[in-house]
């Protein structure tokens, strides 16, 4: 866990990390798709086919049992959807790092601690560290941490 | 009442005359990064040849159809009126000239250029600016996907190749009315037709209209792309950005159009 104060110490945090950053601020590519958006990364990165990269995306996808909101696009996903769309953008290349920021902006409707947990013990194979940044008065929720 | 003084006045028109600057020097980087990126072999990995294709296909394929029988219907009214004009004063010799210099060097480049800066010019200005306020660039720069490479220069290059294909179509169109116009379905004007053609074609007029056609390419995403860059970060900036992109475009083709006359004739 990573506790800032306000929103300066926050950015200054951020500034600082070399992490894939999931943030409120990052948000999906609106005219691709949850699998467009995280094959991007790989064919832009490795040169990687679409086929290939499409179908890495949707095995990241199907670890972490959302298939089904794979072809939707940004302005048609709930926030656990995005949420889970941003992590497997962030996860495409292998990370050793996973920053994510103030999960209650991304996860608004959410018990978004529980979440947290259950989802990425579905892909804890894929980076070396996840470090939450969050402020100190939701401190009492990462109680179980 | 306060009243602006003069000196407020002239550093006032001071600013706005360097933001101007500041504007077409932003065109011309952006441009000139263009012309680079797309001569580059390295830029065309397999996630910006799908956006080149994307962009090829809604710029220009997705329209062929109207477009070829709109600039078919466009040509054949002016190559009738010319013809006909021609004719009645008695300098029919000179109908099939003057109708595809006017049509094929001029018109139709321009007009396929305005054709695509309305259809796409708008909506690649108003993708990216939406793209920019709303953060996705900065989003793919930290997803390790380099913006400039993915979505702008393959926007820049599709719509150029968009434009060369549809004057060279509208063009193909109008050589074959001209045609069908001075000679009917007959083959016995072709030495004749093909004695003109060489005429106006001669290597200076064919450099000056490849140049013509590529900066109308460039002009019709370069201008849009800059100026949504250019907007700042707010929604209520967007409608700004589009607009202020498509009258510059606008402009900014005139320019090249006039610029292209004056090279020749004078």
């Amino acid at each position: 866990m990573k506790w800032v104060t306000d929103p300066d110490a926050r950015r200054t945090l951020l500034a600082e990390q070399a992490g894939a950053l999931i943030s409120d601020d990052l948000p999906l590519r609106a005219n691709l798709s949850v699998l467009e958006n995280a094959a991007v990364v790989l064919q832009y990165r490795r040169n990687q086919d679409y086929d290939s990269a499409a179908d890495e995306a949707w095995t990241l996808l199907s670890r972490l049992e959302r298939t089904d909101c794979a072809f939707k696009r940004d302005p048609d996903l709930d926030t656990e959807e995005r949420f889970i769309a941003k992590l497997t953008r962030a996860l495409i290349l292998p990370q050793p790092i996973i920053l994510i920021e103030r999960p209650g902006l991304l996860l608004p409707d959410t018990a978004y601690p529980a979440f947290l947990d259950a989802t990425l013990a579905r892909v804890e194979d894929m980076y070396e560290q996840c470090w939450i940044v969050d402020y100190p008065w939701n401190e009492p929720l990462y109680a179980h941490r | 009442m306060a009243y602006e003084q003069p000196s407020d006045l002239v550093s006032r028109a001071g600013r706005s005359l360097l933001n101007w600057f500041a504007s077409w020097r932003s065109v011309f980087r952006f441009a000139g990064v263009a012309i680079v990126e797309a001569l580059t072999p390295s830029v065309y990995n397999s996630a910006t040849r799908s956006v080149v294709f994307k962009q090829i296909y809604f710029t220009a394929w997705q329209i062929l159809p109207r477009f070829s029988l709109f600039s078919a219907l466009f040509s054949f009214v002016l190559i009738a009126i010319v013809v006909d004009t021609a004719r009645s004063f008695g300098l029919a010799g000179y109908a099939l000239e003057v109708t595809i210099r006017m049509l094929v060097l001029e018109m139709l480049p321009l007009m396929t250029a305005l054709f695509v800066a309305l259809r796409s010019g708008a909506a690649t200005g108003t993708e990216v600016v939406l793209m920019h306020i709303h953060n996705e660039i900065r989003a793919m720069e930290e997803a390790g996907v380099d913006p400039l490479r993915f979505e702008l220069i393959p926007r820049v290059i599709g719509g150029t190749i968009s434009v060369l294909a549809l004057t060279a179509v509208s063009s193909a169109l109008a050589l074959a009315l001209a045609y069908l116009a001075m000679y009917g379905f007959h083959l016995w004007g072709l030495d004749e037709f093909t004695r003109v053609m060489a005429n106006i074609f001669d290597p200076v007029s064919i450099v000056v209209l490849w140049a013509k056609i590529l900066a109308f390419g460039l002009a019709v995403t370069v201008i849009p792309i800059t100026e949504a860059l250019a907007a700042p970060q707010k929604l209520f900036f967007a409608p700004i950005a589009v607009l202020r992109g498509m009258v510059r475009l606008f402009f900014v083709l005139m320019l090249i159009e006039v610029l292209s006359l004056a090279l020749k004739y004078i």
